[in-house]
């Protein structure tokens, strides 16, 4: 499946959550990451999340498609990290 | 789907945060190799060389990278492939090899240097006897050895027709390899197996000059070095495919050096070449059909030296986002009514292979069937 | 070979899965359901904490959780789906235990989700017949090769599908 996920947290946990993410999906802009992962990957990384946070003041949301086919990418301006494979 | 990652930007490779991070080098410019440096003289390396791995000179360099460092995440890398001229440390290759990762490495040249193999977590005594068996015993070893060429030969013809019905005349070469492809019943040996794959194969590759539509000089097939550009292509192909069927029998309990077609392994893991025959056609040849014919690679992709010819970065280039896509290609496969990817089917034929082995069913090489 | 509590399992599920398992043959890895499975069961009920290891000379096992008080083994399962095997690996850890010292165990089988308890007990037809399976499965792992294919519904959702059936 394909996640795209953004997050709001205070800057010390933020920073936790941003070397956490690094491990499973792509940075693409600041506190936005997307990419392909599995079910259970992604069960793990919502658990991981859940105790780096503070649930009173910290804000995640991720939008789950089965594949990168179920919708359009765009970009208007900066690409700041591309995704490619080939570097 | 884990994805290969292909690195062709110098820089340095590290493991950071428990992931892989990617930090380019300010200066891109690629050093050919000297001959001095070829021979190993110490003396003659300039001192930058060696102070560049102090840890003071990366502190100062990282904040300067880290504009520009890319962090690749872990867990979506199946292996990865350096073509151009990176540096990393034991730190990095053992965080590979815990987190299962094979790395490629090729040289300035393109040609395939070697791989990282990360030490293999499940080893099974049982299959490994069973690899050498099938080795020793001559017969047993035919038998293996004549399906992969069976498939090979199959699926050449395959290519074949599909031109043949696109207003090229390629029966002769056809009614060739058909004849080649019953002769292998009959084969007493390896050596003569091999024979008759050879001649096949010389007549296959004569047949491409009329599938071809690039005024492309190509006769025959030349190694070491590639004479033209043709032959640039295939060599670079082929050691592409070799290091993808290496990756997956990595992900099985196969041991890659016994092998039954190849003598097994004195430099090479050899099973991989073994495998690796069977899907040249599909996977190899027609990248490199599609790349000429559709004009997507040019006289310019190539460097042309005294005596040979290679693919310069931009044509390497090309070529690895080709096959990329190719190896993600998705096929119905029949028996398990599922949509499954190319590189998948390499990795049946692993299955397919150990329960030959095993004695759990006789094995048949992919054929293709569409 | 030391049998274990996975054996068991395998040998009423599919014989030709335990051998291959036996065998070192692994293709657990290769499935999401198992990765699925195998991280509910580790979150859901924080049970490293709680397991206990028996390594005898023939076999091995692990007990999610022994309630010394009601001398009761628990054994925590996702699904009722495969209920038979689970209810023999638990008879196994009873009969072991037994052999053991402990007499008089116990067993409840716990489906959280499904708020289901089976209650286990071990009668002396059950110890003769898991002394013939154990038996059976040294035969079955010392055959040359693996038991056919069993061809039933529930192959396809097995991390062996791919390579019993292409």
């Amino acid at each position: 499946m394909y996640v795209i996920l953004v997050y709001d947290a205070a800057p010390k946990r933020g920073q936790k959550v941003l070397k956490f993410l690094r491990k499973k999906l792509n940075w693409v802009q600041n506190s936005v990451f997307e990419g392909d992962i599995t079910e259970a990957s992604f069960m793990e990384l919502k658990k991981e999340i859940e105790q780096l946070i503070d649930k009173k003041y910290d804000s995640i949301i991720y939008y789950v498609f089965d594949s990168k086919n179920y919708f359009e990418r765009g970009i208007i301006g900066l690409e700041k990290s591309n995704l490619d494979t080939i570097i | 789907m884990k994805k290969n990652f292909y690195i062709f930007t110098n820089g340095i490779l590290k493991r950071k945060d428990n992931t892989i991070c990617f930090e380019p080098f300010i200066n891109q410019e690629t050093q050919k190799p000297s001959k001095l440096l070829e021979q190993t003289d110490l003396t003659n390396i300039p001192e930058e060389e060696f102070l560049i791995d102090n840890d003071e000179i990366e502190d100062e360099k990282e904040n300067q990278n880290a504009k520009t460092r890319k962090f690749i995440p872990v867990e979506s890398i199946d292996s990865i492939y350096c073509f151009g001229e990176h540096r990393f440390n034991t730190k990095f290759l053992n965080f590979l090899s815990q987190s299962q990762i094979p790395l490629h490495i090729f040289n300035y040249y393109g040609f395939y240097t070697g791989t990282f193999y990360p030490r293999e977590t499940q080893v099974s005594g049982k299959l490994l006897i069973a690899q050498v068996q099938h080795f020793l015993d001559e017969e047993k070893r035919l038998t293996i050895a004549k399906e992969f060429i069976r498939g090979s030969l199959f699926n050449m013809i395959k290519n074949l027709q599909y031109y043949n019905n696109r207003q090229k005349d390629l029966s002769y070469f056809i009614d060739y390899l058909t004849n080649a492809l019953k002769k292998v019943d009959e084969v007493k040996s390896v050596e003569e197996l091999m024979g008759i794959e050879g001649s096949a194969r010389k007549n296959y590759y004569e047949s491409w000059h009329l599938i071809i539509n690039q005024p492309i000089d190509f006769q025959k097939r030349e190694k070491q070095p590639p004479s033209n550009p043709v032959n640039a292509l295939i060599s670079f192909g082929n050691s592409l495919l070799y290091t993808t069927v290496l990756g997956e029998i990595y992900r099985n309990q196969l041991n890659p050096t016994i092998s039954y077609l190849h003598t097994p392994g004195e430099r090479r893991f050899s099973l991989s070449l073994d495998i690796a025959e069977v899907f040249k056609p599909l996977i190899v040849d027609r990248i490199i059909f599609a790349l000429l014919n559709k004009n997507i690679i040019k006289q310019d992709d190539f460097e042309f030296h005294l005596n040979s010819c290679l693919l310069n970065e931009n044509g390497r280039k090309i070529f690895v986002k080709e096959y990329d896509e190719k190896l993600s290609t998705t096929i119905k496969h029949r028996k398990l009514n599922r949509s499954i990817s190319y590189q998948t089917l390499i990795r049946y034929e692993c299955y397919k292979l150990i329960k030959h082995l095993l004695d759990a069913e006789e094995y048949q090489s992919f054929k293709i069937w569409w | 070979m030391k049998i274990t509590g996975t054996h068991i399992n395998y040998y009423f599920h599919c014989k030709r899965h335990l051998w291959f398992f036996a065998h070192h043959i692994l293709m657990e890895h290769t499935s999401e359901l198992v990765a699925i499975g195998k991280f509910i069961s580790e979150s859901t009920y924080e049970r490293k904490q709680h397991e206990l290891h028996f390594v005898e000379e023939d076999f091995e096992f692990v007990l999610d959780f022994f309630d010394k008080n009601t001398n009761t083994i628990h054994e925590i399962k996702k699904t009722n789906k495969m209920e038979e095997l689970h209810i023999w690996q638990l008879k196994f850890y009873i009969y072991r235990l037994k052999e053991l010292g402990f007499h008089n165990v116990k067993g409840i089988i716990d489906y959280p989700k499904l708020k289901r308890l089976i209650k286990v007990e071990l009668t002396e037809k059950d110890e003769e017949k898991l002394n013939e399976v154990i038996k059976e499965i040294h035969l079955l792992v010392n055959q040359k090769k693996p038991p056919k294919v069993i061809r039933k519904s529930y192959c396809r959702k097995c991390s062996y599908f791919e390579l019993c059936y292409v």
